[in-house]
Order: C-alpha cells, then sequence, then structure tokens
C-alpha cells in the first residue's frame, strides 16, 4: 500500500510497524520511474506500508533523516533505520530490503 | 510535418580504415609505383591530416631514408631509414599545417626523389601553442605529445611550437609508447558520462589503429605496459554504485581480461576523503604503476589524496603515501610514513595524478594540490594553492618519507591545476612535469574545473604548461591554449615496424547494458516524439548511442522491441552534478542534453526502437540489427 503523506503525519506513524519511506521529487526523472517500481512491488505486497514524502515541500523531515538527495528509501523497523537506498533502483535490490526487515 | 529522428550508421573506424588501405593497396598493385614517380596518399587513415603514406616498388631490395625537411633550415630535417625492402610502404609523419612539406627520399645508390606535400590549414578551434622555450639541441628528434581533456584534440608541438601531429579523433587520457614503439591510448568512442569510452586503442602514428582493446567497464585514466606486453589499465564494473575503483590486466593478443584488482576489498571507502569525494567516486583512480624489483603496483586515488602501493599476485596493501588525517589508527600505524629531513619543505599532496616510481623506489606524483588540507575548515582556495611535481624517498623498513625534490611551489596558482596533469621520470634530476587543466578567470586561478569554465566568457582562459627540468634548470616550457590531460615526449618515427599493413582488430567486449525491469505505464501512440527532443541514434557496430533533450525530471526510457521480445533501459535526465570531471569531451553546453549508450552484446536480432516519454509510448522510425 503506498500512501503520501506530509511530515506532520509521518509523526503519527506506528514506529512499531516495519515500513519504507521514499522521498521523491516531482522535478525527477528516476523518481517519476521509481513510483512504477513501487507500484509493482505494492502489489507483490499488499500489506507492507510506503510512504512517500515530497523531498522539497518536507525540508524539516528530511534534514533530521539526513536525506541528501532524491529518491531515497529508508527502510524502518521498530522506529529504527535499518537500512536506505540512494537513487533509483530496481525491484529486486528493494524487496531484499523490505524482506530484511523481517 | 517534416521531423525525422535523425539516425546514422557508422562502421567502427577500424572497417573504415581497413577499407581505405585495401583501396590504396590496389591502386599500389595496379600502379606499379617507381621510385622515380611514387605514389602519394595524404592521410592515409582518415584521422591524421598531418601525415602520408609513400608507397613505391623497387628491383632490388632497398633500405630508403626519408627526410621531412625543415621549414627553416636543414637541421630541423626529420629524418628516418626503413628496413630494405622491394615493396616500400613509407609513412611521412610531422609535416607541416598549411604548407608545401618538402619530402626527399633517397637510396642507398645515392638516388633521391623529391616531393612537395601540400597540407590544409588544421581547424579554427585547435590549441594553438602560445609561447615556448625550448631548443633543437635539447629535444632533438622528439616532439610533445599532448591529450585532450575536452572537446579538443591529441596533438603534438616542435621546438617551435608549431603542430607537427595531429589526430581529428578524441582520443583520450594517458599516452604511452609500448615497446614495439606503437602508442597506446583511450578509445573516442563515448560509452558512460562522465568521460568513459569502450576502451584503449593501439595505434600507429599515422593514426591507424592495431587494436581496440573493448572493456565491459570501459577504460579510464591510465594504463601501463607490463614486461610480457599485457596490459594494466584502470576501469570499475558499472553493477555496482561506486565507479573508478578497479584494475585490470589485458592479454594484449586476445583483449581478455586475466586477472582484477578490486580496491574495495583494499581499503575502506568512508575514510579521508579528498574535498572531491562523495560515495560514487570514493577513490577515483587516476594512475596506475607497475615496479617490477618490488612486483608491486602503485595507485593514485586523486578522492583519497592517497597513492597506495600493493602486492601484484596477493593484491595486499603495502604501504600509502598521503597525509595520514583522517584515516584509521590502526592503519595509519601501519600503512602510512613519517616525515623526516627538512620539515621545512615537506608537504604532502592531495588530489594527486600520475604516481610513478623511480628507478631506486623513489615515488613521484603531480600534485595537484586541490584543496590542500583533510578538513574543509582548512581548505585552501585556488588562487592562493599552488601545483607541483613532486618526488617522496621512502624507507619501508621505518616508514619513513622524505620529500627529496619539487618543481612548481614557487609559481603559485599562475601553474595551479586543480585536476589531471602528470610528471615523468627521464633520468636522475631530469623531469618533466605537465600542468595541463589551468583555468584562470579575471586573472586569477579559478574554483572551477577547466572542463566546467565558460569559455564563450572572454575573462576565461584555459591554459597547459609543460615544463622539463634537468639538475634544477629550466630547459624546456611549452604553454598552450585549452587544457591537456597528459604531455609525453615522443620522436615521430621509431625503430620498429613504423606501419603495419592489414586490417585492425576489435578485441575484447562491451558490457551487457542493463536493463530496467520496470516498465511504465504508457500510452502507446503511433508518432515520433516531438521535434524539441532533437533525438539522434548513432549505430556502430557493436553498439548505438541514443542522444535526446529533456526538461529535468522527464521520465524516459528506451524499448527494442520486436515480436518475440523486448528489452528495456531507463534514461536519467537528472541534472548530474560531477566532482570530477578529467575528461569533458562528452560534456554537453546544454545541460538538458543527455546520451546514452546501449552495448548490442546480449542482443539478438531486429528491434525497433520506441521511447517512452513520461506516459506516451512513441515510436522512432529506427530499427537496429543486433
Amino acid at each position: 500500500m503506498i500512501t503520501e503523506i506530509t511530515e506532520k503525519e509521518y509523526e503519527t506513524l506506528d514506529p512499531a510497524t516495519p515500513k519504507m519511506i521514499e522521498f521523491y521529487s516531482k522535478t525527477c526523472g528516476p523518481c517519476k520511474m521509481l513510483s512504477f517500481v513501487l507500484k509493482d512491488i505494492s502489489k507483490q505486497k499488499p500489506d507492507f506500508p510506503i510512504y512517500i514524502i515530497d523531498f522539497d515541500e518536507n525540508r524539516e523531515l528530511k534534514e533530521r533523516l539526513g536525506v541528501k538527495g532524491f529518491p531515497t528509501m529508508l527502510f524502518f523497523k521498530d522506529g529504527q533505520e535499518v537500512s536506505r537506498l540512494e537513487g533509483l533502483k530496481q525491484k529486486p535490490a528493494i524487496i531484499n530490503a523490505i524482506e530484511a526487515l523481517y | 510535418m517534416n521531423y525525422k529522428i535523425q539516425y546514422t550508421s557508422q562502421d567502427h573506424l577500424i572497417t573504415q580504415q581497413a577499407q581505405a588501405e585495401k583501396t590504396f593497396l590496389a591502386e599500389f598493385a595496379k600502379k606499379n609505383p617507381s621510385f622515380a614517380e611514387p605514389m602519394v596518399v595524404p592521410n592515409p587513415y582518415l584521422i591524421n591530416p598531418l601525415c602520408a603514406l609513400v608507397l613505391f616498388k623497387t628491383e632490388d631490395k632497398v633500405a630508403p631514408t626519408l627526410t621531412v625537411h625543415g621549414k627553416r633550415y636543414e637541421r630541423e630535417n626529420i629524418t628516418h631509414t626503413f628496413p630494405a625492402a622491394t615493396e616500400h610502404y613509407l609513412p611521412v609523419l610531422g609535416l607541416y599545417e598549411d604548407f608545401d612539406n618538402k619530402v626527399t627520399i633517397s637510396l642507398p645508390d645515392g638516388k633521391t626523389t623529391s616531393l612537395t606535400i601540400t597540407t590544409d590549414k588544421l581547424p579554427e578551434d585547435i590549441c594553438r601553442c602560445i609561447n615556448i622555450q625550448a631548443s633543437l639541441d635539447y629535444l632533438g628528434d622528439n616532439i610533445m605529445f599532448l591529450t585532450p581533456a575536452g572537446k579538443n584534440l591529441p596533438t603534438a608541438y616542435d621546438y617551435k611550437g608549431d603542430i607537427r601531429w595531429l589526430l581529428t579523433e578524441n582520443t583520450m587520457f594517458d599516452i604511452k609508447r609500448m615497446k614495439n614503439g606503437n602508442i597506446v591510448t583511450g578509445s573516442s568512442r563515448f560509452c558512460h558520462m562522465p568521460y568513459n569510452a569502450t576502451g584503449m586503442i593501439e595505434i600507429n602514428l599515422l593514426g591507424k589503429i592495431y587494436k581496440e582493446y573493448r572493456m565491459p567497464g570501459n577504460y579510464h585514466h591510465d594504463h601501463f605496459e607490463m614486461e610480457d606486453g599485457n596490459l594494466l589499465a584502470c576501469t570499475q564494473d558499472f553493477s555496482r554504485d561506486t565507479v573508478e575503483d578497479m584494475l585490470v590486466l589485458i592479454d594484449r593478443n586476445t583483449g581478455a581480461i586475466l586477472k582484477t584488482w578490486d580496491y574495495r576489498d583494499i581499503l575502506p571507502m568512508d575514510v579521508a576523503g579528498s574535498g572531491s569525494q562523495d560515495a560514487h567516486d570514493w577513490f577515483h583512480n587516476n594512475a596506475v604503476w607497475y615496479d617490477k624489483k618490488t612486483n608491486s603496483i602503485s595507485l593514485s586515488g586523486r578522492h583519497q589524496d592517497a597513492v597506495i602501493n600493493i602486492d601484484y599476485d596477493t593484491g595486499k596493501l603495502n604501504w600509502i603515501v598521503g597525509d595520514p588525517e583522517g584515516w584509521p589508527e590502526d592503519m595509519q600505524k601501519k600503512y602510512f610514513f613519517k616525515p623526516v629531513g627538512d620539515l621545512s619543505k615537506f608537504d604532502w599532496q592531495y588530489e594527486q595524478h600520475a604516481c610513478v616510481i623511480c628507478p631506486n623506489g623513489d615515488v613521484m606524483c603531480f600534485d595537484n594540490g586541490q584543496y590542500r588540507a583533510k578538513k574543509k575548515e582548512n581548505y585552501i582556495k585556488n588562487n592562493k594553492n599552488f601545483s607541483r611535481g613532486v618526488r617522496y624517498r621512502i624507507d619501508t623498513d621505518k616508514m619513513e618519507i622524505e620529500q627529496v625534490w619539487q618543481y612548481g611551489k614557487e609559481r603559485g596558482q599562475e601553474f595551479f591545476s586543480p585536476y589531471i596533469c602528470n610528471v615523468e621520470y627521464y633520468d636522475e634530476g631530469h623531469y618533466m612535469i605537465h600542468s595541463g587543466g589551468i583555468g584562470r578567470e579575471n586573472g586569477q586561478a579559478s574554483d572551477q574545473l577547466g572542463a566546467f569554465l565558460d569559455m564563450d566568457n572572454p575573462n576565461h582562459e584555459l591554459r597547459s604548461i609543460t615544463v622539463e627540468e634537468k639538475d634544477g634548470v629550466v630547459l624546456y616550457q611549452l604553454e598552450t591554449e585549452g587544457n591537456f590531460y597528459r604531455a609525453e615526449k615522443l620522436s615521430l618515427y621509431h625503430d620498429g615496424a613504423n606501419i603495419e599493413l592489414g586490417a585492425g582488430q576489435l578485441l575484447g567486449e562491451l558490457e551487457i547494458t542493463e536493463e530496467f525491469g520496470t516498465v511504465p505505464d504508457a500510452e502507446e501512440v503511433f508518432e515520433l516524439p516531438s521535434s524539441f527532443h532533437q533525438i539522434k541514434i548513432e549505430e556502430d557496430e557493436d553498439r548505438f548511442v541514443f542522444f535526446g533533450r529533456f526538461e529535468k525530471g522527464t521520465l524516459v526510457m528506451l524499448l527494442l522491441e520486436n515480436e518475440d521480445e523486448s528489452h528495456n533501459y531507463f534514461v536519467n535526465t537528472s541534472r548530474s552534478n560531477y566532482l570530477a570531471m578529467c575528461s569533458g569531451a562528452y560534456l554537453e553546453e546544454d545541460d538538458r542534453d543527455v546520451k546514452m549508450h546501449i552495448s548490442k552484446r546480449g542482443l539478438k536480432g531486429i528491434f525497433n526502437l520506441k521511447v517512452i516519454i513520461n506516459d506516451k509510448k512513441y515510436q522512432s522510425g529506427v530499427t537496429l540489427c543486433c
């Protein structure tokens, strides 16, 4: 399931749930491509929560999480960042990072 | 609508040259030219306008001597005697541009034939000599070869600064004469940004390519000929997220990769970064040198301010020359040297190039000095900085280092090159120092690399200065327009075969270009993309290159489709910030212009090329045969 959120909504997420947060920009070709990859992954793993956040509109959060560019995918478990992928990645690399959360 | 996608298909230069050679050899066989009336083929291999080939037959086996006459006086003549034969193919090298060149051929019996070979003016935008301090006594038969660091061309200058050799192909990076007399340098065929070409080429000075050594990770920066003729070459693995961190040994005859060294197995990647380091280009290997005495390889890593030395057989790290600040303590103790001697004159090297191991084991390099510190707060601005050639004496038992020579610090910013450059060791006290990456804004060293300077601005200038010093005395200085990656002093003729006939070989292989597993939803439309995109396809024997103009953030994918299969390639249209740009040959003026190379390796069949641009899948009208 893919949901777009703001930094305010990010604070309300259940820290215990494994999840992915993706920072994207509307002006980024690789981010557009990644959105199709994530759609595919969401079909394959419909219960895994994927949250997407606009890099340009949520600057405080991206700075707090040390996100330097887009797209950046952060993988969380028990409220802690377990891994991150920077740049456009193919489906298998992202699936691996998701599966490592369980 | 008249708009069409521009498509060109061109044979590899090796094929074009083989065809050209076949044509002039057929004419030679037909005409049977005599010594008195030889056949002259100007620019026989298509890429060197300052050369010709003279062909004739003699009844007896004789050794002809060819003289290319100097413009001014006899002392300037270039003379070479060729092996005895009855069929003669004599390369005429070092012609002056835009000139009626006098060439004489003489036989041992005293017969001579004189020819006039007229050349055209070279293109307007070539880099000219601005100043030269040199003498014939010092240079002898040698001229200075410079390899380009941008869209300029490989060019060689004589003692007067006249251009005597030039290739119209942008061959790049290192240039070295091999033991057989041939030259090995980088190929000009684009593969990956920012400056990766398909591989290396082995050529003669007429410009004939004998071999292209293709490499899956491409070639960048430097190579080194081993005693058995095989080649060490700097490369990388494009399937990884880091670059310029691998070395390969290439079989000279087959192009096969015989051995690989991966620096990720040797060094930590996230320590001691220079001012130009990022996670992607963490080491930036710009030079390789093999030392037989110690059976070790020295590697220059610009982005760790380090020259490292590894064992040839095991790949184990032996030592590191560089500022130890920022390296883990255990590595500092084990691999780094302690400066000794006159410390008031000692400086570490920063963002260096072109490491050389001298016969006595000393380490030389070109110390570019970019940033000249490990911590950001200590960085030195370019206009307060210096570049130099430097020689260090190292004691690997005591782990001590002493600076025993330098040239350049005293020249300050005027000699400062933040990138590229090299040094050469000729003999004790006799060195070349090539500062080829000088960029100035309003007379001050620019903060930008030369490749990024806007040369339409009259206050910007690019310069290359090559100095030779013997026993502390400067005996040679060449200053040219433009930036040049390396300098190499060579004679035009050598004792080996100056020409060998027969078709060149395309060896090794390119990578299998990574496909993208996900295809975006896009509506297929039966029309061409807008002319705004200026799409162009250049097909070659072993790959094709896609060119197009896209606003940043456009989603672009190339698809090769036929009835049975589809191959999909993502085209990145994002803005790229390059921290290193050792050759700007492939940089586009408009940053919306993108290009992507796709290797034909692994593809078989006839494919229609289609292009997804955002939510539409367009036709191109181009069919590719793989």
